[in-house]
């Protein structure tokens, strides 16, 4: 688990790096990410469905993403874009190209229907991180 | 040109570096808003879309102007974003004076796009990180490495000969699919599928997604939509890569399918 954490740490960084974030944001970047499956892991791990987990860590790495923000002086986009890799399903979008090649039909809607289910989840995610008002996140800033 | 006219294509070309490097809809109008203020004109509308911007100001009086922008969706640099937030804020607590404005723009402007090695670098370990989270042992990690550095290396190309992003999508994930699907059927690594999930990741629409979400439920529909077609395409356009590729082995037998 640490390793996967790890793993995801790097996965983000690199996209830091890819998307020319601050130079002095990328650590911060990677954290994010990190938290991000490591919130994933763990809804996974109690039992909740891929969609909800999705959803969950969203919520969590928005409101991370708003902390750092406010926190580091820097526009929220960094730290979210670059960490939402994590979560974004490209696994499902390689099964449901798959599965449909390969006629496998049955396969094809499953996976097809969990992708858009998975991304609707990180959507409702994303809106209920930015629910919480800016205020709360402020305080941080003045610290 | 007038000093109100300066302002304006002050205001007007720092939104317009901050779209282009994918800052939000309401980050970018309200930044063009602040600029104005800053210099004095309260009588502005200023109305931001994915791709384009739009302002007048000083609609009663002489001196009266406008501007439009088209910005096509480019590649994300949170650097500039970052750098042009700064100039606003300075621009906005009144420390710049116009000219001390536009030489930090231009400033912000020739911010690089990174070394070209470090970008490799950069894609093959983040193909690394992914590859593992989906399930790869290590010497699918190090396919993973090797790939990412090879389409990282093409969409650099890819860019630099301004290929259509549709094409550079479907050929992007075809050329990883049917290298890794080579080397399944030449038995060099087993897990075929997780090496190309991991290595996609470089082409699936993330930020398009995000900021989609963001802006729809921010009540921008219009830019909400752009984005959401984008991502939507780009999807697609994996899922073709992949699907030809697969398709291709299976025509000729191809092993381990």
């Amino acid at each position: 688990m640490i390793l996967q954490v790890i793993a995801s740490m790097v996965g983000t960084l690199a996209f830091a790096i890819l998307f020319n974030a601050p130079r002095k944001e990328y650590f911060f970047c990677g954290v994010n990410g990190g938290l991000a499956w490591l919130a994933y892991l763990l809804f996974i791990r109690a039992g909740v469905g891929v969609a909800l987990a999705s959803m969950g860590a969203t919520v969590i790495l928005t409101l991370a993403a708003r902390g750092f923000s406010s926190w580091r002086k820097c526009p929220v986009t960094v730290f979210l874009i670059t960490g939402i890799f994590v979560l974004v399903p490209g696994a499902g979008i390689y099964y449901t190209a798959y599965y449909l090649l390969m006629n496998d039909l049955a396969q094809f809607s499953a996976k097809g229907l969990e992708t858009f289910k998975i991304a609707g989840a990180i959507a409702l995610g994303i809106v209920f991180g930015f629910a919480i008002p800016q205020r709360v996140f402020n305080k941080i800033g003045k610290r | 040109m007038e000093e109100s006219q300066k302002i304006l294509k002050l205001a007007v070309s720092i939104g317009e570096l901050m779209l282009k490097s994918g800052g939000e809809i309401y980050r970018v109008q309200d930044t063009i808003s602040l600029v104005l203020q800053a210099y004095g004109i309260e009588d502005h509308h200023v109305f931001v879309v994915s791709n384009g911007i739009f302002a007048t100001i000083h609609e009663e009086r002489a001196d009266r102007g406008s501007m439009v922008r088209n910005v096509p969706l480019g590649s994300v640099h949170l650097e500039q974003i970052t750098e042009l937030n700064q100039l606003s804020r300075e621009i906005h607590e009144g420390q710049l004076s116009l000219s001390e404005a536009y030489e930090r723009l231009e400033y912000c402007r020739r911010l690089s796009q990174g070394k070209t090695w470090s970008r490799l670098l950069a894609g093959g370990m983040g193909c690394v990180g992914f590859g593992y989270l989906y399930g790869c042992r290590w010497q699918e990690c190090l396919m993973a490495f090797v790939l990412g550095v090879i389409l990282q290396c093409f969409l650099m190309v890819a860019s630099r000969a301004k290929l259509s992003k549709f094409i550079v999508n479907i050929l992007g994930s075809a050329l990883v699919s049917v290298i890794s699907f080579g080397l399944a059927a030449l038995g060099l690594v087993f897990l075929q599928d997780k090496v190309i999930i991991g290595v996609i990741i470089l082409l699936v629409p993330g930020v398009a997604l995000t900021t989609s979400i963001r802006e729809l439920f921010n009540g921008d529909y219009l830019s909400g939509c752009i984005h959401l077609a984008d991502a939507l395409m780009t999807a697609a356009c994996i899922a073709v890569g992949v699907g030809g590729a697969v398709r291709v082995f299976q025509m000729f037998g191809g092993a381990g399918l």
